[in-house]
């Protein structure tokens, strides 16, 4: 290959190239939502369509709120989202603590049932998981996602804790028991402030994951007041007659926060995530 | 009593350790996989009476089943592919030397963080017949004279949402491949310089072959993502026109759900089951292969 070949494989133009592609790749969609909630209906029917909108609007994000119960819907997704996220950080540690530094015989048979676990298609559990939560007369409410959706956390949140335990040194907490600190006590006091950025990152996945799940949400909490966001939206459709605009404010105003939550802890996700992945 | 709480002997700290997480997947992985299997041999809404394989053989001659199967196995055929070679194109991109890195890393990671409901309604509008996005862009290329109808066709309809499911998960895919090309040592692409290997060259002797632990892992995440696909197809066309784009899973929630008929879902669940067994099969040998 001659040098010029080469050079152009380095330049910064294709640097600038690439950056742009990715960048339109993942912000396209959003961007675009964005033009749209900003647009009033008579803009929107306009053909052929235009791209920024002329006279910009916030009717409709006024709307999203006023039309549909969207602020009851952010509440219920920050709860369940928020309570779900505790407890499988919780559940998770317990078990990663256990897995990570005790004496276990079947170490990497627990390790693998518990990501074993996260292969199994939700869908094959709603029928029995709808039935229980209709014995149990926990539909419509807030307790029906957030144990499934602690199950759900297990496997991803676990590897990473796992993870991050393996990596702090066996003689800090040693060395803190010699000192006459119990093991419970040496766990608390030394392993537990080192592994915080791990159980943060396992936070920030749990949280999306639990943000965005539609499935059983759908199915369980089909009345109003215990609709999350990503059902209360896509249900939107069918109850007004071309309501895009509306649904698009309502969608900005459910991605925001996660998009904020991701752009401030970028290389944990991505940590978190390949690990994740890439272990199991 | 309490000095044992306070300092549990290994043993019993690791059962009180690993004991909520395993009741948890007892109750909300183990047991309803028995009931499954339980729902689809008896009359469950009917009075609890043996019913053998009926159900089976129900689903069996089912021309739904086999449609939403056919669908599911064709979505999974097309946009596990698809989101592999998008998502190796993002990688590579994404590896270049950037000065910044933030603005690259945030556009993969955002269609990640999408809820897949959101994705799929965000596409539905961008194939709108009228106001779409995509026909608009396709007109002023000069690629079509008249709007095709995307969500209205069975095909087109089919092709808009691979397209979808292609996007959303390309960035996940590009996310793990990027690790993995970040752990192939530089020192081998400067040897390969020396050696005089084009860039062609380097990337089918050195990337691709370091590259394929994590390919084949990303790969086995997404077929079996692939085939529980429910999200987007239910939010851009709820299975339509007609069943064309219905898949496994939206054929047991409408069961379940919607017709309240627990026997059926059940048994459909069970065939998913069985799929998705096989390939979990495929990928927990291909770990224990690695782990040796």
């Amino acid at each position: 290959m001659s040098m010029e070949a080469r050079g152009i494989w380095s330049s910064p133009m294709l640097r600038w190239v690439a950056a742009g592609l990715i960048v339109i790749n993942g912000f396209f969609p959003a961007v675009w939502i964005l033009f749209t909630s900003l647009k009033k209906e008579v803009e929107l029917v306009q053909k052929p369509i235009t791209w920024w909108p002329h006279l910009p609007t916030f009717d409709n994000y006024v709307r999203a709120f006023t039309d549909q119960p969207l602020l009851s819907y952010f509440k219920n997704s920050m709860l369940v989202a928020s309570v779900a996220t505790v407890l499988s950080v919780l559940v998770s540690a317990c078990a990663a603590y256990a897995i990570a530094r005790l004496n276990l015989r079947y170490r990497q048979l627990i390790l693998t049932c518990i990501v074993a676990s996260s292969m199994f298609p939700l869908v094959t559990l709603l029928v029995p998981i709808f039935e229980t939560m209709r014995a149990l007369g926990w539909l419509n409410s807030y307790a029906a996602l957030i144990f499934p959706y602690v199950v759900l956390n297990l496997p991803v949140c676990t590897l990473v804790l796992v993870s991050f335990f393996q990596s702090i040194p066996r003689d800090l907490e040693n060395a803190a028991m010699i000192d006459g600190c119990t093991r419970v006590g040496a766990l608390f006091r030394v392993v537990v402030p080192l592994a915080a950025p791990g159980v943060f990152t396992a936070c920030i996945l749990a949280f999306v994951n639990a943000w965005d799940e539609f499935l059983l949400a759908l199915s369980l909490n089909s009345s109003p007041a215990v609709r999350t966001l990503p059902v209360g939206i896509a249900l939107y459709q069918g109850e007004f007659t071309f309501p895009w605009p509306i649904i698009s404010a309502a969608l900005i105003v459910s991605i925001v926060p996660i998009a904020l939550l991701i752009a401030a802890f970028q290389e944990r996700v991505i940590g978190g995530l390949t690990q994740g992945g890439l272990k199991g | 009593m309490l000095a044992k709480l306070r300092d549990p002997s290994e043993k019993a700290l690791a059962v009180l350790l690993l004991a909520p997480a395993f009741v948890l997947l007892l109750m909300i992985v183990v047991y309803p996989i028995g009931k499954l299997v339980y729902n689809s041999l008896f009359a469950i809404d009917k009075g609890g009476a043996f019913l053998g394989l009926q159900n089976y053989i129900d689903v069996w001659q089912d021309p739904l089943f086999w449609n939403a199967t056919q669908n599911t196995l064709l979505i999974t055929l097309i946009t596990v592919p698809g989101a592999l070679l998008a998502g190796l194109a993002l990688a590579l991109l994404a590896n270049l030397p950037f000065k910044r890195k933030w603005p690259v890393r945030l556009s993969l990671l955002l269609p990640w963080a999408l809820p897949l409901s959101f994705s799929g309604l965000i596409f539905a509008w961008f194939f709108h017949t009228e106001y779409g996005v995509v026909n608009d862009i396709l007109s002023r290329l000069g690629l079509q004279s008249e709007p095709t109808s995307w969500l209205l066709k069975p095909r087109w309809a089919f092709a808009a949402i691979c397209l979808t499911v292609i996007w959303k998960t390309a960035s996940f895919m590009a996310l793990i491949l990027l690790a993995g090309l970040q752990m192939i040592p530089k020192s081998l692409y400067e040897a390969a310089e020396v050696d005089g290997a084009t860039p062609w060259q380097q990337f089918w002797q050195i990337t691709l072959p370091l590259l394929l632990p994590s390919i084949v892992v990303a790969l086995i995440f997404r077929t079996i993502t692939a085939l529980q696909t429910f999200d987007i197809p239910y939010t851009m066309t709820k299975g339509g026109p007609g069943e064309a784009t219905e898949t496994l899973a939206m054929l047991i929630h409408k069961y379940t759900i919607d017709y309240s008929d627990i026997g059926f879902g059940s048994t459909l669940a069970v065939f998913m089951f069985v799929i998705s067994l096989a390939v979990t099969g495929v990928y927990l040998h291909h770990i224990g292969k690695n782990a040796q």
